[in-house]
């Protein structure tokens, strides 16, 4: 048996000072010590600061990752294990959360494909992140990355952008994880248990329950399209399996800006909702088996390769259903087919979680690939669905790429500041795991 | 294949790179001829998550040696085809004429680093 309780600390305000800790309910944060600790990357060369609070006139953008603050308290390994701590196994003992806050990373790596999260208003609905305290972080980049000509039209150089996007990245896993050390001595406002028996355990606990794995896929296509488990880049690796509890103690972090909307952050897969609902079922309407992870390559190969090694994994299982969840639209869309298609062949139930491009009328085909045998969706909704974005009082990180990033178009921006996109702009806004607050009737 | 200048400037001299300049969908339509001819599709002809038309750059894999016709290429290329050229990505052809240089070369960048990611697969299996 594997368990793991997750220790809830809820935080109701974020003070940006000179002390660092968790008191009341209230994180204060010591902006000089964070500045130093996201400083000693040397690609980096400032880091500002900010907070969003629900509810105010903000937009956040464009948004490269958000991520939610843990600590391991008790149990083996340290969380963002590979990251930012020692690559040893997680998953049981005790994580403390810092609940209803996050921290954002925002910043321009590319000119394009990147998101925005209102704190109110309509896109305020479409994105779980305007209801989260959010400690923004904005990282410029330092100058042995910037075009060296000074006629150059790019910010960065372009063979530098993948040493930005890396220390981006690893800056906000670095003060997601000093934050979550702030509530090791906090007492959590509540607790929660997830427990995992092995396969011989389960079957022996709940021997008429049927047996669900789910399958998550990982985006893994390159820079701004990667993900990474145990801080190995997941397009390296076989189809392989993990304990439920490993995901919430940070083994996969994203290393993705694919568009907005149907990006997985990390803070996301931390709080997996296909693993926390199937655990919620677990022991009633089901027995949860665990985990299989494959990934989403370009080489046609790979796919077939990580598919089959997917479908393999649920018959050496024996399991009677999987869910399928993807990452981004398009080419993935045929992994997911055919992670669907060839787990169906091995007789086992098989459900999709994914969203939806079906045109700004709705009538266009959804997904890029289909089968008769995925005839089981779940969907996030339709990601080229119009919506108008109303001017914010204040704009944390640049709006000069709006109307070049997914789903915005040119004039997206208009001069009285409101932005008229699709809802792919928005972070998350039609999450593919199913992480999200609207839902249709 | 390639319309992507950055593609053929670092392979080019590597690997055999057939650049073509022309659009993201005429790509689509000069690879489907080579697989017509019998070549082989290697990698997805269509992209992460960037939509098609969305960008316009596209690098496609495919075979060398020639074969009969490869079922499953065929259908690849023709279901790419048939969901790049929905009229809900063309909105997006209209917007690539607004991008300026440095829009431009990052799409270069990430089309690059896509099929970089191909060539390193394909150089350490089949």
């Amino acid at each position: 048996m594997k368990t793991l309780e997750l220790g809830y600390i809820h935080i109701k305000d974020i003070i940006i000072g000179s002390e660092s800790k968790v008191e009341n309910g209230v994180l204060y944060v010591d902006e000089a010590a964070l500045k130093a600790l996201v400083l000693e990357d040397e690609n980096l060369k400032d880091v500002s600061f900010d907070v969003a609070k629900p509810g105010e006139s903000v937009r956040i953008t464009p948004v490269k990752d958000v991520i939610e603050p843990r600590a391991k308290v008790e149990g083996p390994g340290g969380i963002f294990p590979g990251m930012v701590n020692k690559v040893e196994a997680v998953g049981e003992g005790k994580t403390v959360v810092l609940k209803d806050m996050a921290v954002v990373t925002a910043g321009k790596i590319v000119g394009f494909q990147e998101g925005v999260i209102d704190m109110s208003g309509p896109g305020a609905e479409y994105t779980p992140f305007s209801k989260t305290l959010n400690l923004v972080m904005v990282c410029t980049p330092a100058d042995h990355l910037l075009a060296q000509d000074p006629d150059a039209t790019l910010p960065i150089e372009n063979e530098k952008k993948p040493e930005y996007e890396q220390a981006v990245r690893m800056a906000g896993l670095k003060v997601a994880a000093y934050l979550g050390d702030l509530g090791k001595n906090v007492t959590p406002d509540e607790t929660e248990t997830f427990s995992t028996p092995n396969l011989k355990e389960g079957i022996e606990m709940y021997p008429d329950l049927p047996r669900v794995v789910y399958v998550a896929m990982l985006q893994t296509q390159g820079l701004l399209h990667d993900t990474y488990v145990y801080g190995v880049d997941a397009k390296r690796t076989l189809s392989t399996m993990l304990w439920p509890t490993e995901i919430m103690d940070g083994a996969i972090v994203s290393g993705n800006c694919v568009s907005a909307c149907d990006k997985n952050p990390t803070y996301i897969h931390e709080n997996n909702p296909v693993v926390h609902e199937l655990f919620k079922q677990h022991g009633k309407t089901l027995n949860f088996v665990g985990v299989i992870i494959t990934n989403e390559n370009v080489y046609l190969a790979d796919k077939q390769r990580s598919s089959d090694w997917a479908a393999k994994l649920c018959e050496l299982l024996g399991v009677d259903g999987a869910i399928v969840t993807q990452e981004g639209f398009g080419n993935p869309d045929t992994d997911l087919i055919m992670n669907t298609k060839k787990i169906e062949l091995k007789g086992v139930k098989t459900t999709i979680v994914t969203d939806e491009y079906a045109g700004q009328d709705g009538k266009s085909q959804s997904l890029a690939d289909a089968d008769p045998l995925a005839d089981a969706v779940v969907t996030g909704g339709n990601a080229n669905e119009v919506i108008i974005l109303p001017k914010m009082d204040k704009v944390i990180g640049m709006l000069d790429y709006v109307d070049v990033i997914a789903g915005g178009h040119a004039g997206s921006l208009r001069p009285d500041g409101t932005i008229e996109a699709e809802i792919q702009v928005i972070t998350s806004a039609t999450n593919e795991m199913g992480f999200g607050k609207l839902s249709a009737r | 294949m390639t319309n992507n200048p950055r593609v053929r400037d670092v392979y080019g001299s590597k690997y055999c790179v057939l650049y073509q300049d022309c659009s993201f969908n005429e790509l689509l339509f000069a690879v489907r001829d080579k697989v017509d001819k019998g070549h082989r599709l290697l990698t997805h002809p269509l992209s992460g998550s960037v939509k098609p038309n969305e960008t316009p750059y596209k690098s496609i894999m495919i075979s060398v040696d020639r074969g009969p016709i490869d079922f499953e290429s065929s259908s690849l290329i023709s279901s790419a085809i048939t969901a790049a050229t929905d009229k809900k990505f063309e909105k997006y052809v209209e917007r690539q004429k607004t991008f300026n240089k440095r829009i431009l070369e990052d799409f270069q960048l990430v089309d690059y680093c896509v099929i970089t990611s191909a060539i390193e697969s394909a150089r350490t299996g089949l």
